[in-house]
């Protein structure tokens, strides 16, 4: 399963793309500013999108607002976010299918998104 | 022009007009009085001498020239001499003449002299009136001017302060007038201007304090985020095996991390709290489905530290409370309790009202106890009781300070007793709560 990860934090993209390769075994890419991110997740090569709120040049949501106008099959996106108010947490999950919050916890974040893409019923 | 001066000019100006024509209306009722006296001894003398046979020498001149001393003017009483002058001389045909001469003397007299009263009359009711017109007009005007210059710009300025005072800024009198209140109206617009430039430094301050916490928590934070994960990654083993050495080392980093975590987020808390940037989300909540969920959350740590928690008989009660944040506060107090309790020593956690009919909860322990001059201080930031020796009791110093806050925040107070090696008793109070539903109605709701 690949992976596009939009983190604009070195490290901590160092972090999650070493956790989720080593411990979810999927395949990552990442990408550290928002634009990229678009152009990158419109070429449809990733099963799913992990997308930080706070982003330079173009912030989480509005790529996820504007993949999904530009993609008639848009793939599943989830959030990272330090983001902890309601009404954040109700954007992230009605734009993608859910939220990651930040600070996460690597050795727990592949079963995060396992459980994610399950759908809310699992 | 001051409002004194013109007050004062009022004032002489109605006083003269009012003195003057008093004085006139005095002249005009003394002059009144006199001629209608002559007017009077005319007809009294008149009727005396009704007739030239009375007029003899002797006894009747006598009490004739009683009148002669007193009547005015001067030619009438030269007349009446030489008519007392005829009746001695004794010349009946002198007499006559003389007698003629002051009945038709006075009778002219008497016809002017009526027609003067006429007119003294009319003037005296004329000053009279005019008198009380101008004195009416005159507390009139007077009471117009002292409105006008006074008490409608004093009403204006403690309206403008009233809306100044909630928050409404339309201090600025445009053309303050040159008089008292004008001075007073521009004291105040300085006065007023001086406030807002006040404010408007508060509030980039209080800019810039905002600023620096959410700047001070994302820098802060995130270095961390990398360093926690990287140490739990190389735990987890992913990147290979670990000597024992090495994971030793790990886990001491991974902890000492942990707990700079929770110093940061005690102090940006704090910080957040007291700079009122930490909203409360109030909602009804049932205090103890909050309370167990809050023991539980620290069920770990008590068997850590063998230390029984218990709960006191609690009735079902409803607070409204923000829950996140009092759990908090009682998280707080409890790992406290549980901290500094010896093993095998319990906490006990109780609700009640209290007599001023506030929820009362309480936090018993079996600890040490805190000294009566340490009773303040531990409510105070990055202060803890004295030499503590139990290697579990590392905080940040900030646990009771943030609970004061929040408890605070809520409306209520938060407090301790305690004596010393019997242990103490951590109480809060929180103002707004109501009994919840019955347990029979609870247990058929779920």
């Amino acid at each position: 399963m690949r992976i596009l990860l939009a983190e604009d934090d070195p490290n901590i993209s160092v972090i999650a793309k070493l956790s989720l390769e080593k411990i979810g075994g999927f395949d990552v890419t990442v990408v550290n500013n928002g634009e990229s991110a678009l152009s990158e997740a419109l070429t449809q090569k990733y099963d799913l999108i992990l997308l930080d709120e706070m982003m330079p040049k173009m912030n989480g949501l509005s790529v996820c607002r504007e993949y999904k106008s530009q993609c008639a099959q848009p793939k599943p996106i989830i959030f990272l976010s330090a983001k902890s108010q309601e009404s954040d947490i109700r954007e992230f999950s009605d734009n993608g299918i859910g939220f990651i919050p930040k600070p996460f916890d690597p050795t727990k974040i592949s079963g995060q998104i396992m459980a994610l893409l399950q759908g809310p019923a699992a | 022009m001051s409002i004194r001066f013109r007050l004062f000019f009022l004032f002489t100006l109605f006083a003269g007009t009012t003195l003057a024509l008093g004085y006139f209306a005095y002249d005009s009722f003394a002059n009144f009085r006199e001629q209608r006296h002559q007017l009077d001894m005319s007809y009294a003398i008149a009727y005396e001498i009704n007739d030239i046979n009375v007029l003899k020498p002797g006894n009747e001149v006598h009490r004739l020239q009683s009148y002669r001393a007193r009547l005015a003017p001067e030619r009438r009483m030269e007349e009446f001499s030489n008519l007392i002058e005829a009746v001695n001389e004794g010349n009946p045909r002198v007499l006559r003449e003389r007698y003629q001469i002051f009945q038709r003397n006075e009778r002219e007299f008497q016809r002017f002299t009526r027609d003067e009263l006429d007119f003294l009359e009319k003037r005296l009711m004329y000053y009279g009136t005019l008198s009380l017109v101008i004195l009416a007009f005159g507390f009139g005007f007077l009471q117009w001017f002292v409105h006008r210059a006074v008490i409608r710009p004093v009403d204006d300025l403690s309206r403008k302060m009233v809306d100044f005072l909630h928050d409404r800024y339309t201090y600025q009198f445009s053309v303050p007038s040159s008089d008292e209140i004008g001075h007073m109206q521009a004291t105040f617009n300085s006065l007023a201007q001086r406030v807002i430039t006040n404010m408007e430094q508060l509030k980039t301050l209080d800019q810039a304090k905002s600023e620096f916490l959410s700047i001070a928590s994302h820098e802060l934070r995130t270095p961390l985020t990398s360093i926690k994960g990287s140490l739990s990654l190389m735990r987890s083993g992913v990147v290979g095996k670990l000597n024992e050495m090495a994971d030793n080392l790990i886990t001491i980093a991974e902890n000492e991390t942990d707990r700079l975590i929770r110093l940061i987020n005690d102090i940006l808390d704090l910080a957040k709290i007291e700079a009122r940037k930490l909203p409360l989300h109030q909602d009804w909540r049932s205090f103890n489905e909050l309370t167990k969920v809050t023991l539980e959350s620290l069920v770990g740590l008590a068997q850590q530290a063998e230390v029984q928690l218990a709960v006191e008989a609690m009735p079902p009660i409803d607070a409204y409370i923000d829950g996140d944040r009092v759990q908090q506060v009682l998280t707080n107090l409890l790992s406290n309790a549980i901290k500094f309790s010896p093993k095998g020593a319990s906490v006990m956690v109780s609700c009640e009202i209290n007599d001023r009919h506030e929820l009362y909860i309480a936090v018993k322990d079996q600890g040490r106890g805190i000294a009566p001059e340490d009773q303040d201080a531990i409510f105070q930031k990055f202060r803890q009781a004295t030499n503590s020796k139990n290697p579990l009791v590392k905080g940040t110093g900030l646990g009771l300070a943030i609970a004061r806050a929040l408890v605070e925040q809520h409306g209520g107070i938060i407090g301790v007793k305690s004596t010393p090696g019997e242990g103490s008793t951590f109480y809060f109070t929180l103002p707004e709560w109501r009994y919840g539903l019955p347990k029979v109605q609870e247990a058929a709701a779920s």
